[in-house]
């Protein structure tokens, strides 16, 4: 059932990239959104990762990712206005309570609350897109040249996890036919029940770690400095994405200089739209991110385009030596 | 090479990795040589293209998340260039047929598939010593014979020397050059297969085919080691008997004793799990008090989950699984009572506790029970008495299986299910834990368990269901089953085919087809004379 959350081959375009590429692309996506403060921004934001998520079929698991989101995105929209006083437009006076001091909303602040929880939607995006596109394998190889050991670590890591949520239901069922009821009791017992789970959990693997030790030795891991095997393809449309992005980040942190892509909520909220150059630059940030969702689609739809990238490989291909 | 539990099998093999000392530290005497120069003097880099290793469990020897990259794994720490390292993994992954797996996460491939890619990851090393230890222990029979038919290849081939080391000898002794027995962590005998067999002959082990030991003490002179030379014999001892005077050797049907009590019922069982694969169509089962029912086949095939559904620990998704008549299928999410007791497959996700001891009161307190002596009993009878107070995670994986096996049977449960419990134990433990659950179904107790060993089912259980794709295909007393089957025989059964369709076990090859073929020895003998 989690499986549907974590990387699957599934042949589409957008994972054939080169892991420089989409991680250069996830990257920048997480840069603007952090960036930008002015919701049109961070919603146009939203709108390209979902558009990219959809082009790898990753709305099953962006909804699993929203179910949890949603809940956090109303707390923030609650918690902001009732702990910051410093909007103007006071829309509500409440009773004074302690701690908090005198409630008082005000819609700035329900403003803010909603323009981050619509960047926190954003930075959640972009890293179920993460999931979706860059085989984790790939993107650890592009880091494991500088740093190999670090590398492994994480790979092994994300090797075990899945042997160890197996390993842990396979030892609840095992405790609860000898007697172990999980559900009933007082909280604290239920967590003496839980921590022993994780107990057992522990020794086992500390002794599979010997094991899987001696076959790094014997596979000679640690004999002197290692090379770093990589298949990863460097493909012109690699150069335009990366192009793309840089073209992304370049026009956003222009505009954020020029007072474009920001927005003042406190003490009143800015107007939304500051002339034309807001459009111009959202619409120019927005068009560079979307270079790789519009090339997907047509990948997908348009024979002539997918025939077109094939033969330019194609032809790259002839042309090396 | 060959040997029982402790005999110091894995410990050699270790040391001809040059794994010992260099990985485990100790004490240690004496030399090592690898083609002339001693072994600890060798750079170990060089060692690791000279000889390579494979060990039991596939499961704890992945390192890296993608099958190409477990490839490269060991090529990387060589330090070879990226041209050479396409090159060798191409090679290999194209001699093992991994195309298909190229992409896939390692955590998705099954068992079969993992130690396939833990002996790729080895031979893209190139080595010239393949060393593996036990490695089709934790595998199906079928993934398992895949794997030999592999090594049988690279050795015929390929040309690598390969030392092997295996407690299932039915499987490989014909493949053999030389046989090593280990003994208490000496060599005990060192020859060709015929030696070997002699020898266990000799001093009355169990450490070879069946179908060499029924020959052997049958006085033949030379010994057979596959089915094909064992039929060969036989053909030629029967073949001046006159077809029509032929003893008929069939057994009259055992009379089915009438009256027994019902335990356990499984009334039209489905299952799905929640990724949509349903595992489990239509099942009807019954099991009667003090009945001893083995399931046998291939791996996927819903057998754990059976006894999952059996034992409470899932829930049918149609269907009922009725304990004396209360339907277990009610409670949901908690433990059936005491009357159940369960043994998975890893024992290591039974104990964690400080001592042995502790492991079977903590049972015993969960139910609210009192130790009434039982807790003494069972350890004794498990010959794990005398580890009492030692910790549970500093015995020997057969031992910690009778401790989790201990840990369940305290309550004195009517019905015992266990998920394969042979699973890697040496002839002497298979035959101690098949006498040791005969034990408890003569008081009573039902035996329900999952195996892919036919041979121990042949040997002990008394009905055998077969299990394909989710659903019965074949359920009765063993002789009925097994006896029919062509495949999921025991290697005596294979040996006596046509000859008599009931033989599954030595005792009772011995017992039947064994006068036979004496007289006619004796009757030669007579003649020549």
């Amino acid at each position: 059932m989690l499986d549907k959350l974590f990387y699957r081959e599934k042949g589409l375009f957008l994972q054939s990239l080169h892991p420089l590429a989409a991680l250069t692309y996830l990257g920048t996506l997480l840069v603007l959104a952090l960036a930008f403060t002015n919701p049109l921004y961070l919603l146009g934001i939203l709108l390209v990762v979902v558009l990219a998520i959809r082009a790898v079929d990753g709305l099953e698991a962006w909804e699993s990712y929203l179910k949890i989101v949603l809940f956090m995105m109303v707390l923030v929209m609650i918690i902001n206005p009732l702990v910051v006083h410093a909007g103007q437009t006071i829309i509500w006076h409440g009773p004074r309570v302690p701690v908090f001091g005198r409630l008082t909303i005000s819609l700035e602040a329900i403003c803010y609350g909603a323009a981050m929880s619509v960047r926190l939607l954003d930075i959640i995006s972009v890293f179920c897109l993460y999931n979706q596109i860059v085989h984790p394998d790939k993107a650890l190889n592009l880091f494991s040249r500088f740093a190999g050991k670090s590398v492994l670590v994480i790979s092994l890591a994300t090797r075990m996890f899945p042997a160890m949520v197996r390993e842990l239901e396979s030892i609840r069922g095992v405790q609860q036919m000898r007697g172990v009821d999980f559900d009933k009791g007082s909280a604290k017992e239920k967590v003496r029940k839980y921590s022993s789970l994780v107990n057992i959990l522990l020794l086992s693997s500390l002794e599979d770690s010997l094991e899987i030790a001696e076959s790094m030795q014997a596979r000679a891991f640690g004999s002197g400095p290692r090379t770093c095997y990589t298949r990863n393809l460097w493909r012109p449309r690699d150069v335009l994405f990366l192009t793309g992005s840089a073209c992304a980040l370049g026009a956003g942190i222009w505009g954020l200089l020029h007072g474009f892509g920001g927005f003042t909520f406190y003490p009143q909220l800015d107007y939304l739209i500051n002339g034309p150059g807001t459009v111009a630059v959202l619409l120019i940030v927005l068009f560079s991110l979307s270079i790789p969702v519009i090339f997907s689609w047509g990948w997908q739809r348009c024979h002539y385009l997918k025939s077109k990238i094939y033969f330019t490989i194609i032809r790259m291909l002839k042309d090396r030596p | 090479m060959a040997g029982e539990s402790g005999s110091g099998k894995s410990s050699l093999a270790r040391v001809l990795a040059g794994l010992i000392p260099d990985f485990y530290g100790g004490r240690f005497g004496g030399r090592v040589y690898y083609q002339g120069c001693e072994m600890r003097g060798i750079d170990r880099r060089k060692l690791a293209r000279q000889v390579g290793m494979v060990f039991q469990d596939p499961e704890k020897q992945l390192v890296m998340t993608g099958v190409e990259a477990e490839i490269a794994f060991g090529l990387e720490n060589l330090g070879l260039p990226q041209k050479e390292m396409f090159r060798r993994v191409a090679e290999v992954i194209s001699f093992l047929g991994l195309t298909e797996l190229r992409q896939e996460f390692t955590a998705s491939l099954s068992g079969g598939q993992k130690q396939k890619l833990v002996l790729a990851a080895v031979l893209a090393m190139q080595p010239q010593v393949l060393i593996l230890d036990e490695p089709t222990s934790q595998l199906d029979p079928v993934a398992a014979e895949d794997f030999f038919n592999l090594v049988k290849r690279l050795n015929e081939e390929m040309g690598f020397t390969i030392v092997l080391i295996e407690q299932r000898l039915e499987r490989c002794f014909h493949l053999a050059d030389r046989v090593v027995i280990m003994e208490g962590g000496r060599v005990a005998q060192d020859g060709d297969p015929d030696q070997a067999a002699r020898w266990a002959v000799r001093s009355g082990t169990l450490l070879i085919p069946p179908v060499a030991r029924f020959f052997s003490m049958l006085g033949f002179s030379s010994l057979p080691v596959t089915v094909k030379e064992g039929r060969k014999q036989l053909r030629q001892s029967f073949s001046g008997w006159p077809v029509s005077g032929r003893p008929d050797l069939r057994k009259e049907p055992t009379s089915c004793s009438t009256g027994q009590t019902l335990l356990v019922e499984v009334k039209n069982l489905w299952f799905t799990y929640p990724n949509g694969r349903e595992t489990l169509q239509d099942i009807n089962l019954k099991v009667n008090a003090g009945e001893f029912v083995a399931i046998l086949g291939e791996n996927g095939a819903g057998k754990s989950t059976l006894l999952k559904n059996m034992v409470g620990l899932l829930q049918p998704g149609r269907g009922k699984v009725l304990l004396d008549g209360s339907d277990l299928s009610k409670n949901k999410g908690r433990h059936p009572g005491r009357q159940v007791a369960y043994l998975s497959q890893n024992p290591n996700d039974y104990l964690f506790q400080d001592t042995v001891e502790d492991e079977l009161l903590f049972t015993l307190k969960n139910f609210g029970m009192e130790d009434d002596g039982i807790v003494a009993e069972l350890l004794e009878e498990l010959q794990i008495g005398c580890h009492r107070r030692v910790n549970p995670r500093d015995l020997s994986s057969g031992e910690r299986q009778r401790v989790a096996l201990a840990s369940v049977l305290v309550t004195r449960p009517d019905l015992l299910v266990l998920d394969e419990p042979t699973r890697g134990l040496d002839y002497r433990l298979k035959a101690d834990m098949g006498s040791f659950l005969t034990r408890r179904v003569a008081a009573g107790v039902s035996v329900v368990l999952v195996t892919h060993d036919v041979e121990f089912a042949a040997e002990y259980a008394s009905q055998a269901i077969m299990m394909f794709a989710g659903r019965i295909v074949s359920d009765g007393a063993k002789h009925e089953t097994l006896g029919q089957s062509v495949f999921y025989s025991t290697q005596i059964g294979k040996l006596c085919r046509g000859f008599s369709e009931d033989i599954l076990t030595f005792d009772e090859a011995m017992e039947r087809i064994g006068p036979l073929l004496s007289v006619k020895t004796v009757a030669r003998a007579g003649t020549l004379k």
